[in-house]
């Protein structure tokens, strides 16, 4: 049987936004192992974490129709069972879509995202900017 | 060993301007009374710095300016963008750069609070200054705000902690409601914490203006708050004897955006029947305010400024950075100050990747690895002075704390080195 498809998966609605340990990071410098630190991951409600069966730190994949993107999870007791936080950064900015609707502002709280367990590695700085240059 | 009093923080828009910077040797090595941002600022402002290049090259500034010009001054639509993190001077030179190249000025408050100005400029503001939030206020609310965690001395200086002209106890003369989408810390440091549904604010917001009103909920509950939470809120608004409602990005990123700002506004007016009450965006970077003043006094608009046609136009949607890239409108920029690369969604940011782009920053980011130009700058309010804006529109003077290393030199002077070349390249005469 394709193990793949024993893989756990949650939908989740994620919202973005400012910790103080991504400020400090940036602080640091936006190529400090603070910054990527405290920009690759994903909080997840107690719940959630449990029904996807993973560990404090546990790589998983979240995925929206704008992108995807691999990043660890942590538990946050603030969150209610669908929703989960991204600090800003590059790593969340790979699941959120460019459409302002007229104003000019992406929606950065409250996209639809799947949320699933995965053993691919966390992109680097320097894969998201490869990324982001897409084929020479 | 020199040691600087009352410096103003170059982080976000509380300025706090009590900080004592201790230097030896040029090297600063004592941070007192910063929040742990500031205090990773001032303390890491060497580490990661940018060099100056072109083409990935190390470069003279001179090579690197004529080259920044030469880019620029050969776009059909070039962007100048960022400015939230420098001082108003250098602001007003990137608007002048703008005018100049018949390009787009923008910044970032466009994915920040635009749409708290756009809902302003439909239906005007109750605003106030911090001090009289320190001074008056017995209720403050923060909407989708969490300066726990971004405004980190919000709470000490200004909204809950300090004792006020009116409000002599402090802390205990204050009672401060959180609402918010999730449980933040900000919701534990509150009296009353109020979780609202993610997209549910405009509901909410309209549901207690009603409640003000006098009006009897028919609903159980609104964006999942009890009709009785919404109604007792009601009445402790209109019981305060001054009110503030600080709102963050929650309500401006979220599902209404501008929207959520005119509900907010709304309830903010119906509650001045009954007493006074007051509402304040939770500006994020420092001079951000500053960036839409300037912005303002120099074109008439406070942000996504046009000069394609000579005269400045306004339109957020259109002449907004991440439309303008997402477009593929743009097809070359200039950054001051910012790091889209970072902070815009990733189609944005593939196409700022396809284009020319010339960035001014201190440190390396996202931004700079994609740039075709680097120029380092003297950082604002570290290695120079400057004027920025508090989040509620009081000017405060930077203060220049540090040498810059030998050759940096702030933004403004990098940016009229820029124009001068770039007039020169379009046929002017300075």
């Amino acid at each position: 049987m394709n193990e793949e498809l024993l893989m756990p998966k949650i939908d989740v609605t994620i919202i973005s936004g400012r910790t103080a340990e991504q400020g400090a990071g940036l602080e640091e410098g936006k190529t400090s192992e603070r910054y990527a630190k405290s920009t690759s991951l994903i909080e997840l409600s107690p719940a959630d974490a449990e029904a996807l069966g993973i560990d404090e730190g546990g790589k998983v994949k979240v995925t929206t129709p704008h992108g995807a993107v691999v990043v660890y999870s942590r538990r946050s007791e603030g969150l209610d069972e669908g929703l989960a936080f991204l600090p800003y950064g590059p790593w969340a900015n790979q699941v959120f879509g460019a459409a302002t609707y007229g104003t000019g502002m992406p929606l950065y709280k409250g996209v639809e995202a799947e949320v699933e367990v995965c053993d691919e590695d966390v992109p680097s700085l320097g894969d998201l900017i490869d990324g982001f240059r897409g084929d020479p | 060993m020199v040691e600087h009093f009352d410096v103003v923080c170059p982080f976000c828009g509380c300025l706090c301007d009590d900080l004592e910077i201790t230097v030896e040797g040029g090297e600063i090595t004592g941070v007192k009374n910063a929040c742990a941002i500031s205090r990773s600022k001032f303390m890491n402002h060497g580490q990661n710095r940018l060099g100056l290049a072109v083409d990935g090259k190390e470069a003279s500034l001179e090579g690197a300016i004529e080259e920044a010009a030469a880019v620029l001054a050969g776009a059909k639509r070039p962007l100048v963008y960022g400015l939230s993190s420098t001082d108003c001077g250098a602001i007003g030179r990137a608007v002048e750069l703008a005018e100049v190249l018949g390009g787009v000025v923008d910044n970032t408050s466009s994915v920040c609070h635009g749409p708290t100005i756009l809902a302003l400029q439909q239906v005007g503001e109750s605003k106030t200054t911090l001090g009289e939030v320190k001074n008056r206020a017995d209720l403050v609310v923060f909407w989708g705000s969490n300066p726990t965690e971004a405004h980190m001395r919000h709470l000490i200086r200004y909204s809950a902690m300090p004792k006020g002209m009116y409000v002599p106890e402090g802390r205990k003369g204050r009672h401060i409601v959180a609402v918010d989408v999730r449980e933040t810390r900000m919701a534990r440091a509150a009296d009353e914490f109020i979780k609202v549904d993610q997209g549910g604010d405009f509901e909410l917001l309209l549901a207690l203006r009603a409640a003000v009103r006098g009006v009897k909920l028919k609903a159980e509950s609104v964006s999942g708050v009890p009709a009785e939470s919404i109604a007792g809120l009601a009445g402790r608004m209109k019981a305060a004897k001054v009110g503030i409602v600080f709102f963050g990005l929650g309500l401006t990123q979220s599902e209404g955006r501008h929207m959520n700002i005119d509900a907010a506004v709304g309830l903010v007016e119906e509650l001045n029947h009954h007493t006074k009450f007051l509402l304040s965006p939770m500006r994020g970077h420092f001079n951000v305010a500053g960036a839409n003043s300037v912005t303002t006094w120099q074109t008439g608009y406070p942000y996504a400024v046009d000069f394609a046609r000579g005269y400045p136009r306004y339109n957020p949607g259109e002449y907004t950075s991440v439309d303008l890239l997402a477009k593929g409108e743009a097809d070359a920029a200039i950054i001051i100050a910012s790091d889209p690369a970072a902070t815009f969604p990733a189609e944005a940011v593939r196409h700022l990747a396809k284009i020319p782009v010339v960035t001014l920053d201190q440190k390396l980011t996202p931004t700079t690895m994609l740039s075709r130009v680097t120029i380092p700058i003297a950082t604002a309010g570290v290695e120079a002075e400057g004027t920025a804006y508090r989040m509620d529109g009081v000017p405060l003077r930077l203060k220049k704390v540090l040498e810059p290393e030998e050759g940096l030199l702030p933004d403004e002077e990098v940016l009229e080195a820029i124009i001068g070349r770039v007039k020169t390249i379009k046929g002017e005469v300075e």
